[in-house]
């Protein structure tokens, strides 16, 4: 495979899983703060500020007013905005546009599907009334992806870079979405009796991270704090976990390093190394600082990808 | 009328002045297109008009598109698509067959002939002055023998049936012939449309094309190559063609390139893959000559490959078409085709030429000039319709701009009668209606290493505007589907 070709593929896998874990953060967020337990969580610019935090545009200004529509049109539509969804579904589509020849028919056809419905998506409903409709039809329709991905490509090196790109994003996503919830649960300590005792964020940091009822069955009870960062980060068999997702970008980059040489300079030995860190890592470890825990995996992923990017895209 | 009661015909017109394909000379349905034409008669209008929509929204869904380019915006557009296939007859269909083989195969000889030896000149069969004047004939490729001996492995032929039911050659396209895509998407969307209608025709499937492109590059391969690498190259997403491209890697099962993923090393060339440089030993090359290689044409072309012409003289790598045949597919050298096929192959032309006069003779250009009202004037070395003048369209201001071109410089055209394409029923967005609209074919020849091959089908263009006799996409054409029936 062509190396620019694979830049592409793994890209493409990025901002597909992108748009999905924003759509539905915008979502969540939004419609649970509707009807949340305390004034602060219902408190609409609280939410759009923490929707800004997690894509990565935080207001630093305490005191500035926020205009719903202008936020909900910034995160969703704005082609001016670079982490906009309906950019991120642009940059999906571009990328799978000069990979064509290898990607399957069916899968372009969702893919380009998705991108012109996006891109058809009245402004003036999306903001007044159409955000329910908007967001469940991209994360539905990232969904459909995912399936063509597995259901329509030969499980070749091809299918290999794609996932590792899904994977990455999805690990740093969901560390994104917890960094937000933790910063929204730090803001809104004040309203909470206990800084982490409080099930109501928690429970809508799982809904975020599509895992709610996953969660319920494990550990069949209210989520608290630690049960939630146990899950979404150490569990591996939560499907949406930062450590399932090692363990694919593992089995992955493992396809296409034939060789399986002992090479320490190797993106295959750097995942096995992260990877064997947080497997026998107990959760009151992270719990203490949780800050520092995001930074670091945080980190630790984009060496990943800086690594992989010179291993197999820079020729 | 004889289809009163068919639905969708009842407001066709009919010019008695044009030749339609559907019907015979005394009005009667042809036979080939009766089931057809009572089969889409069982539908109303408004069916059709839901089917149509159907078909455009299958292509922009699967990304069938190209860009057109505006002093705005690229816009995304699909390439119009009648629902209303054409039929061509087994017996037709071997003369056109044969027809483009012939002329193929001519053409390739011709083209050795003028990098070589020149007998073809040498005996005053073709002047001189008409190859050397060619902007299109590379002196880069004198003494070049490409491997397998072929130098236009695709050749696409526009072929038009004239008033008086006879195919005439409009044009051979050999350098970088496109459309072959369509011929199959085309069939893929009436299948998915209406294929009901396939259950009463025996018709020739298309979608071998790739296989045998395949199986030609491969015959085709460098000395001392066991198993080749073929890849296509194109100069990227942004191209109008880019579909195609793809297309075609995909379902040849080869990687697609771009020129800055390939290098040339000791006069071999390789592809930059995850796993390092892997050698390249046949390109497809959608790419123009001019821009194959900045070391050796255009020095500012970003979409070549550096080297990758003195590694191709080396005989290190296959490209196809090979580089230089423009000479041949030329508007002028066209008007010899019937001196070349004899002169090569000692056979009569199976397809015949339209009349050309040079305006580089000057009686010819003399004629020319005095019946300007009457001809076609084509520029000798524009490709996509560009260019050209239709005589009896022209207003008298019109008339004398296109004179005093030609007399500035009358090597640059050609001119021929007009000529009258057939017309075929083709739905029309705007009436909801059908109406007559003028067709031709391109049909896409394949030429090996003892190996020829002609898609059985073909892409009939379609000029969408009423009149309008210049079928190219970028000139607002459409397509149709184009059925060869089997041989029964």
């Amino acid at each position: 495979m062509l190396a620019r070709v694979a830049n592409n593929l793994f890209w493409m896998g990025r901002y597909i899983e992108r748009s999905e874990h924003i759509a539905r953060y915008l979502n969540v967020n939004y419609f649970s703060s509707l009807d949340a337990p305390n004034e602060r969580s219902q408190d609409r610019q609280f939410v759009l500020r923490s929707m800004l935090f997690m894509v990565g545009d935080p207001v630093t200004d305490e005191k500035l007013f926020l205009d719903e529509e202008n936020v909900l049109y910034k995160i969703g539509l704005d082609p001016g905005f670079a982490f906009s969804i309906i950019n991120n579904v642009k940059y999906a589509r571009e990328n799978a546009n000069s990979a064509r020849d290898l990607i399957s028919t069916e899968l372009y056809e969702a893919i380009n599907k998705f991108y012109h419905f996006v891109l058809k998506y009245p402004v003036d409903a999306y903001v007044k009334n159409g955000l329910h409709d908007f967001t469940v039809n991209v994360t539905e329709m990232s969904a459909i992806l995912r399936g063509k991905i597995r259901g329509t490509l030969l499980h070749d090196e091809v299918y290999a870079i794609i996932l590792m790109g899904v994977n990455i994003e999805r690990a740093t996503q969901i560390i994104r979405i917890i960094n937000a919830k933790y910063n929204d649960a730090l803001k809104a300590q004040g309203s909470y009796g206990h800084k982490f005792g409080n099930s109501f964020e928690w429970t809508t940091l799982l809904k975020c991270a599509e895992s709610y009822d996953m969660m319920r069955r494990f550990y069949k009870k209210t989520p608290s704090s630690i049960t939630t960062l146990e899950f979404l980060i150490l569990n591996p068999n939560s499907p949406r976990s930062v450590m399932n997702s090692l363990n694919q970008v593992y089995k992955h980059i493992r396809e296409l390093d034939l060789n399986r040489t002992y090479d320490k300079k190797s993106t295959s030995f750097l995942v096995g190394k992260v990877r064997a860190e947080y497997e026998y890592k107990l959760i009151e470890e992270i719990e203490g600082d949780i800050q520092s825990f995001i930074d670091s995996i945080l980190d630790r992923l984009s060496e990943i990808s800086l690594k992989m990017e010179n291993e197999f895209f820079h020729y | 009328m004889a289809h009163s009661s068919n639905q969708i015909f009842t407001s066709y017109e009919r010019n008695p002045a044009l030749l339609d394909e559907i019907y015979e000379s005394n009005g009667e349905v042809k036979e080939i297109y009766k089931k057809l034409f009572s089969l889409y008669g069982e539908h109303s209008i408004l069916d059709y008009v839901k089917l149509n929509e159907k078909a455009k929204s299958s292509f922009f869904n699967q990304g069938i598109t190209f860009q057109v380019y505006s002093e705005k915006d690229t816009q995304e557009k699909i390439f119009p698509f009648d629902l209303f296939p054409r039929i061509i007859d087994p017996e037709d269909w071997d003369i056109i067959e044969r027809g483009a083989i012939q002329r193929s195969k001519a053409l390739n000889l011709f083209l050795w002939d003028v990098y070589h030896d020149k007998k073809i000149i040498k005996q005053g069969i073709v002047p001189m002055d008409l190859i050397s004047s060619s902007i299109n004939y590379m002196h880069q490729m004198l003494g070049v023998d490409p491997p397998g001996g072929i130098y236009n492995h695709i050749s696409g032929t526009d072929i038009i049936k004239h008033s008086d039911g006879k195919y005439y050659v409009l044009e051979d396209n050999i350098r970088c012939p496109s459309g072959v895509s369509y011929v199959i998407c085309n069939r893929t969307a009436l299948k998915r449309a209406l294929f009901g209608v396939f259950n009463h025709y025996q018709t020739c499937s298309v979608t071998n094309y790739a296989e045998n492109l395949l199986e030609l590059l491969e015959s085709v391969k460098p000395k001392g190559v066991d198993v080749p690498n073929v890849v296509v190259i194109t100069p990227g997403m942004y191209n109008s063609a880019f579909y195609e491209h793809s297309y075609l890697a995909k379902t040849m099962g080869v990687e697609l390139v771009e020129g800055r993923d390939l290098f040339v090393e000791n006069d071999f060339v390789y592809m930059k893959t995850i796993r390092g440089p892997l050698k390249v030993d046949i390109i497809y090359r959608r790419i123009d000559d001019l821009f194959l290689d900045p070391l050796e044409f255009k020095p500012d072309s970003s979409i070549g490959v550096p080297g990758l012409f003195a590694a191709y003289k080396k005989g290190n790598v296959t490209l196809a078409n090979a580089p230089g045949t423009g000479v041949a597919d030329d508007k002028a050298v066209y008007t010899y085709m019937p001196e070349i096929i004899k002169y090569y192959l000692n056979e009569e032309p199976i397809l015949s030429n339209v009349h050309t006069y040079h305006c580089s003779r000057p009686d010819e250009l003399k004629y020319v000039l005095e019946h300007i009202h009457e001809l076609v004037i084509k520029p000798v070395d524009e490709a996509g319709g560009y260019g050209i003048s239709i005589g009896n369209r022209l207003t008298k201001s019109e008339i004398e701009t296109v004179k005093k071109q030609i007399k500035e410089n009358p090597r640059k055209y050609v001119a021929q009668p007009i000529l009258s394409l057939s017309v075929h029923p083709t739905y029309i967005d705007e009436s909801e209606s059908f109406e007559q609209r003028h067709v031709d074919l391109r049909t896409f020849t394949i030429l090996g290493k003892d190996k020829e091959f002609v898609l059985k089908g073909g892409l009939t263009r379609v000029a969408l505007k009423k009149g309008n006799l210049i079928v190219n996409s970028s000139q607002g054409g459409g397509s149709k589907d184009t059925w060869v029936l089997k041989n029964n």
